[in-house]
């Protein structure tokens, strides 16, 4: 899928990230303990909202962000939220499990599924699994639309409980939210400096090569689509629990397509360029409130300007500046 | 179910609708293929063109009140030439990059929508059926409309064929579908070849979408259908390849015709998007495709 232009820039990428983890680490921490201190400063319910959202989309991009680093698009994450929203919805309220039990529900429910199919469409790769997700999503949409006694159809379930009276409140929420947000993202970042993350690289650059060395592939790709699945599932069960009305369209190919926007403008090849997205993707829409079409067309064109130009997202832009100055270099094709 | 198929009248309308269907199929499917196996890019906007067909045979027949034929003809030319300027644009930046158009055309393909919302609003319009009455012929009831879009879509693909085999532009495109470089060595112009394999994919699905909107109707997200459609039906057929785009627009067009006549519309999607699956699975390379 890469050409070797491109594996120079990442084997570099490995080492830097070794050398400087306990630097990354640090920066880490102090900005986590600023993104939790900052709303509680401001004080305000709607920036406790905001906050929420980005801690949602972060969980989301993240999670995306592991599959994608194994050289897969999938373009139905969504959809696995969705599966984790539905299936914490209906065990906290039909069957009446307090809202722990209807977490691990919805996050073991996206992960069995992602268990489930990623033997199977982890076998194709490049465009083919990026179409394969694409249907596969649009499949996941019309069963939560057709099947009305779980899912409330078109009208969406509402009435769900949040986790408890306390965090009805967005204020409280917000330190659940960012507990989960950061405890994911840790998960992703530790999976991605580990030996995994070494195979995850490697099956990205070339599969059969890796193959030949000894990694097993197929393994490897599913433990992480699973991983990714069960973390999409774990921010559905929150995002219901949060929101407490879900419907359809929450978790349609749109919203798979702007997680993928989230780690396509942030940049492909780190994890920061996902956290950096999410922050974006939910930041833009509130500034540009009443002007819907707009925002929706600015985000279009975002994508056609990094897509043609910074494929490596802003994260790269350092790269790309860079090999601007080497003349006759040719752009990899991906 | 038995003595339904075995009826002529339900048979002979399941066939028409099938053949109408497909026909349409063909047509979008026809370009979305031409472009990837020409340029190797996914064309993720291609229903935003078909519903910019739809625009313009609702503004040239409807509106302006042309003549049926002239509407027809000159809907698909009103959208693939202006489109030549994004073509310059935006198009000429993704050729040979297949994931880099797939994400980038998707963004277009978000740009082109709300365009079209803020520019049309989000309400339906309809486009005036040109030919009522139906057509008796050995107790089979044919609408005419149905028969109408059979023929248009029959001239067409038609006209494609003719381009594609028996012109040297036509050739040039084979070969640069075939090996874009080595097609290069041989004097081929690929810059040239590339704007007429677009003009072309895009006049194909603008005439394909004038003729979904007006058996249909015409909003801003009319185009979502068409790209699934195309998605679906080179899958099928095997991304890249023409015949392949046919055979495939056919099975669709048929399967949903008879699946949507005895189970539904939700059934014959669910069957559809199942077939597909497992075809990708199995044979990613499609019915008439290679593997790469």
């Amino acid at each position: 899928m890469n050409s070797t232009a491109e594996t120079v820039p990442v084997i570099s990428k490995v080492r830097l990230g070794r050398s400087t983890s306990s630097a990354l680490i640090g920066g880490g921490i102090a900005i986590v303990a600023a993104l939790a201190i900052m709303p509680y400063l401001l004080d305000e319910r709607f920036f406790y909202h905001i906050a929420i959202l980005v801690c949602f989309a972060a969980i989301g991009a993240s999670s995306l962000h592991l599959i994608i680093r194994t050289g897969h698009v999938s373009l139905c994450h969504a959809a696995f939220i969705g599966v984790g929203a539905y299936v914490s919805a209906n065990v906290v309220m039909k069957l009446g499990f307090p809202f722990v039990g209807g977490l691990v529900a919805g996050t073991l429910a996206a992960a069995g599924l992602g268990l489930m199919i990623g033997p199977v469409i982890l076998r194709l790769t490049g465009k083919y699994f990026v179409l394969i997700t694409f249907l596969f999503g649009e499949i996941l949409r019309m069963v939560f639309v057709d099947w009305q006694s779980i899912t409330g159809g078109a009208n969406g379930l509402s009435g769900i409980p949040a986790p408890a009276p306390v965090f009805a409140e967005p204020k409280y929420f917000y330190a659940l939210a960012l507990l989960a947000a950061t405890a994911c993202v840790a998960v992703c970042g530790r999976i991605l400096s580990s030996e995994t993350g070494r195979f995850v690289n490697a099956i990205r650059e070339s599969e059969q090569l890796t193959e030949c060395v000894g990694v097993p592939v197929i393994r490897t790709k599913v433990m992480i689509f699973v991983i990714a699945c069960g973390f999409a599932g774990f921010a559905g069960a929150l995002i219901a629990h949060y929101a407490r009305y879900i419907s359809p369209p929450n978790f349609g190919p749109l919203e798979s397509l702007n997680l993928v926007i989230m780690n396509v403008i942030g940049g492909m090849q780190t994890l920061v360029g996902p956290l950096l997205g999410a922050i974006f993707l939910v930041l833009v829409p509130e500034f540009l409130r009443g002007y819907v079409q707009l925002q929706h067309i600015m985000f279009g064109v975002i994508l056609i300007l990094v897509m043609a130009f910074l494929p490596a997202g802003v994260v790269g832009v350092k790269d790309w500046v860079a090999r601007r100055m080497i003349p006759h270099d040719r752009r990899g094709e991906q | 179910m038995l003595s339904m198929l075995t009826n002529p009248t339900i048979l002979g309308q399941i066939v028409v609708n099938g053949m109408s269907l497909s026909s349409i199929y063909i047509l979008v499917a026809l370009g979305f293929t031409l472009l990837f196996g020409i340029m190797r890019v996914v064309n993720f906007a291609h229903g935003e063109f078909a519903m910019l067909g739809g625009f313009a045979m609702y503004y040239l027949y409807a509106v302006f009140s042309l003549p049926w034929v002239a509407a027809i003809l000159l809907a698909p030319l009103a959208v693939a030439i202006p489109a030549l300027f994004l073509e310059w644009l935006v198009f000429r930046w993704f050729y040979q990059k297949m994931f880099q158009s797939m994400i980038g055309l998707l963004g277009l393909s978000i740009v082109m929508i709300y365009s079209a919302l803020l520019t049309w609003d989000a309400f339906e319009r309809n486009i005036p059926a040109a030919f009522d009455g139906i057509l008796r012929f050995a107790g089979v009831i044919l609408p005419i409309d149905r028969l109408v879009t059979i023929g248009v879509s029959a001239l067409a693909l038609g006209a494609f064929y003719f381009l594609m085999v028996h012109t040297r532009i036509g050739l040039a495109m084979r070969a640069a579908a075939q090996d874009v470089e080595i097609a290069g060595t041989q004097g081929i112009d690929t810059r040239k070849i590339y704007r007429v394999a677009f003009f072309v994919a895009i006049l194909l699905a603008a005439l394909a979408g004038a003729l979904y909107g007006q058996v249909y109707a015409v909003s801003p997200f009319m185009g979502e259908r068409p790209l699934f459609v195309a998605f679906i039906v080179v899958i099928l057929g095997g991304m890249g390849s023409i015949p392949g785009a046919a055979l495939g627009g056919l099975i669709l067009g048929f399967t949903e015709s008879f699946l949507g006549t005895f189970y539904g519309g939700s059934v014959a999607s669910y069957a559809s998007f199942g077939a597909v699956i497992l075809l990708l699975i199995f044979r990613p390379w499609g019915l008439l495709g290679k593997p790469e």
